[in-house]
């Protein structure tokens, strides 16, 4: 008797245990109401986690049957948590993809192409621009959510109180960020710097570092016939490893310890009026305005500058959202992503977060064209395609390494350019 | 022989009991056994086994398994940015080991005195313990910001400097101390333990043959915590030789690689470049290390009991 109770026993707390750990993604309800499990980076910051949700609460009025459940992961560790959720076979129905992760996420075929969900009609109003980069031989890997090109954010109060223009070429750019580092209460330590620089050993860094190298005229990584090239052991690579050493030790127009500044630390250093400038996207408007309040109306953006002779360059940091191909609600996954790029909504996540739209009508709208985001619109133009190598996150590393060691003054400018270019030549050896 | 197919059978029934309840018993202590050895197999054996398992291919864990044998261990043992990272480990693990070491020593010693306010002290020392691992990497770097941070101010006007994470010297040196400053409550706490188990007598006949506190504290305490501080150096080194969170948080490894731990490397190969037999392989290499460290410890303890 006693064994029966316990067999029975045991077996109701194995069963118990299998079903609590089980399941996962989304599921329907008895009453027929649809789960949708949504995993969103931009959802955690602010002020664009407000406007997200709002999304997500109005799509709900007006579809009772489906909920959606977000799973906000910060951007820095969405690849990670996404690859290790598809591991365990318990991917969300909907979730953040970019261009430098799409490689990737195809590679672990986790994608459900987007063309068919969405219909050729659909995906034609989407910009051009940020629809090739969301496609993958010549599939819809993700639904082009926003655009953040690369630009340079400065203070338009401080420029114009200096007589200064935005600046053109990096020659410029020395000049005025040196006028603008000034020490405002006679301590004879600066008080505002004019460049917050992003110097952190971080994808975060080597983003920007990268469209600025190529705004000397060369190119991190490119395709040469099947297989990839890089453009690290160049001159003009050097140039631009250079001019991150100079600005920090021979200028000293960096407020101290660009290693500890990432993102989030060059907009507080904005915000907190220590910093005149930075390399960015139209994002980081709402961002430091949302601290502080103040500067509303005195950041605007321009593309940024270039070395003579080239032309500048830009990333689009797009993010957009894929459909996992193990979603058992697709046509609801597809009708919600809909929603969100609805004009209203493009419009309203524009004005919010300064963030710009990829859908045709809503980036036509006279909105998108005011004054601080005008020059990132401009910066758009010029954005060029990310490789599609699956290795490549790992060059924005490198370049931050490489940076890293000409402002600690560990390599010149030259070591550091062979050893990221050797360190890049690996990774493509290794990718085979 | 007959005498022996008589007691059987005239024991047998006995016996047969006998044995029946010895089965039952097993049977019992094995279902009591049965799930804490499930949860071990769930949690360690099956965990480590995958471990192993991936490093033997080019994998992307979800659809791509090719099978590699022994190439991510060669790749990685012949990588030099790996083979720097564990010597960064080895400086990393024995500077902070060494700084809890001493540090918890020190206030064990100190806390095992007869003082007003010893709980109080008690509790406070024991707080950097309490705190996570996270909170603590943030609150430190914080006070190690170039622009208001207190370290970074006392650091200025001693002549140490400002910029702390700047400089790979500095750099090495602060994670190291914020890691002491987060390690040496246990340790103190093993050895307060360990302290209170030597017997007053002993420092009463030491004190009677003339011995002065130092003489007292080698001849005596040493030998007294041996066994204590000897648990506590492995618990400590394993610990610190994997440890990631506050190398990580403070410095992501740099400036450049200078605090590269192997975790570091570890997490970034996995997680970063999605090269999960290669980071496996690293994984195992610094697994067989700690078990390495651990038996030469063992052995010493052995010895000295």
């Amino acid at each position: 008797m006693f064994r029966k109770t316990l067999a029975a026993v045991l077996a109701l707390a194995t069963t118990t245990t299998l079903t609590a750990c089980g399941g996962g993604g989304s599921g329907a309800a008895d009453d027929g109401t649809i789960t949708l499990k949504v995993m969103s980076a931009t959802v955690v910051e602010k002020p664009e986690g407000d406007v997200e949700r709002g999304f997500a609460d109005a799509f709900m009025k007006e579809n009772p049957n489906i909920k959606v459940e977000f799973i906000g992961t910060p951007m820095n560790d969405i690849y990670a948590r996404l690859t290790t959720m598809a591991t365990g076979g318990d991917l969300p129905d909907v979730f953040t993809n970019s261009p430098e992760f799409s490689t990737q996420a195809s590679s672990l075929g986790i994608v459900e192409p987007l063309d068919d969900l969405l219909g050729a009609d659909y995906v034609n109003g989407f910009e051009k621009v940020p629809l090739d980069q969301a496609r993958l031989d010549g599939k819809l890997q993700f639904a082009p959510f926003f655009t953040i090109p690369t630009g340079l954010l400065y203070r338009k109060d401080l420029f114009d109180k200096a007589g200064l223009q935005p600046p053109k070429t990096w020659d410029e750019f020395r000049t005025d960020a040196k006028k603008l580092t000034v020490d405002t209460n006679d301590d004879d330590v600066p008080d505002r710097y004019g460049f917050a620089m992003v110097g952190s050993n971080n994808g975060s860094g080597g983003s920007r570092f990268i469209p600025i190298m190529r705004t000397f005229g060369t190119q991190e990584l490119r395709k040469e016939g099947d297989s990839w090239a890089t453009g690290f052991d160049t001159p003009e690579a050097v140039s631009a490893f250079q001019l991150y050493g100079d600005l920090v030790n021979v200028d000293k127009v960096v407020p101290p310890g660009p290693f500890q500044t990432s993102y989030a630390e060059a907009v507080a250093l904005m915000a907190s009026d220590k910093a005149a400038m930075m390399v960015t996207g139209p994002h980081s408007i709402g961002a430091i305005t949302a601290q502080s309040p103040q500067l509303e109306g005195k950041l605007a953006g321009a593309p940024l500058p270039s070395a003579p002779g080239h032309e500048t360059a830009s990333v689009l940091g797009m993010l957009g959202f894929s459909i996992s191909n193990q979603s058992k609600h697709k046509d609801a996954a597809a009708k919600y992503l809909q929603f969100v790029l609805s004009k209203q909504n493009q419009l309203a996540w524009n004005a919010k977060t300064g963030r710009l739209p990829v859908r045709s009508d809503a980036a036509a709208d006279p909105q998108v064209q005011r004054p601080e985001l005008k020059g990132f619109v401009e910066a758009q133009k010029y954005a060029f395609q990310l490789p599609q190598a699956p290795f490549y996150p790992r060059l924005q590393v490198i370049a931050a390494e490489g940076y890293q060691s000409v402002i600690s003054q560990k390599a010149s400018a030259q070591q550091a350019a062979a050893d990221a270019a050797k360190k890049t030549q690996t990774e493509i050896d290794q990718a085979g | 022989m007959a005498t022996t197919a008589t007691s059987v059978g005239r024991f047998g029934p006995a016996v047969r009991r006998q044995g029946a309840v010895v089965r039952r018993n097993r049977r019992t202590g094995l279902l009591f056994v049965l799930p804490g050895l499930l949860a071990m197999v769930a949690l360690v054996v099956y965990p480590l086994g995958y471990g192993v398992l991936i490093s033997f291919f080019k994998t992307n864990l979800v659809n791509q398994w090719t099978w590699i044998g022994l190439d991510n261990y060669a790749n990685a043992l012949q990588n030099p940015a790996f083979v720097k990272s564990l010597g960064t480990t080895v400086v990393f693990a024995v500077g902070t080991v060494a700084g809890t070491l001493l540090i918890g020593m020190a206030l064990a010693l100190l806390l095992n005195q007869e003082f007003r306010g010893r709980t109080f002290f008690r509790v406070v020392l024991i707080l950097p313990w309490v705190l996570p691992e996270v909170v603590v990497a943030l609150l430190w770097r914080w006070m190690y910001n170039p622009l208001y941070g207190i370290v970074s101010y006392y650091g200025s006007t001693l002549g140490l400097g400002t910029e702390w994470l700047e400089h790979a010297g500095s750099a090495k040196v602060a994670v190291i101390l914020t890691s002491v400053w987060k390690g040496f409550p246990l340790v103190m706490v093993l050895l307060l333990a360990g302290l209170q188990g030597i017997g007053k007598e002993l420092y009463e006949a030491a004190a009677m043959d003339g011995a002065g506190a130092i003489r007292s504290f080698r001849h005596v305490t040493l030998p007294g915590l041996a066994p204590v501080l000897l648990i506590t150096l492995i618990l400590e080194s394993v610990w610190w030789f994997k440890h990631f969170t506050i190398v990580w948080l403070l410095t992501g490894g740099g400036p450049v690689d200078s605090t590269k731990v192997v975790s570091i490397s570890i997490y970034q190969t996995a997680f970063e470049n999605f090269q999960w037999g290669r980071s496996a392989a690293m994984a195992v290499v610094v697994f067989v290390i700690c078990l390495v460290a651990s038996a030469v410890y063992r052995r010493l303890i052995r010895d000295e009991q």
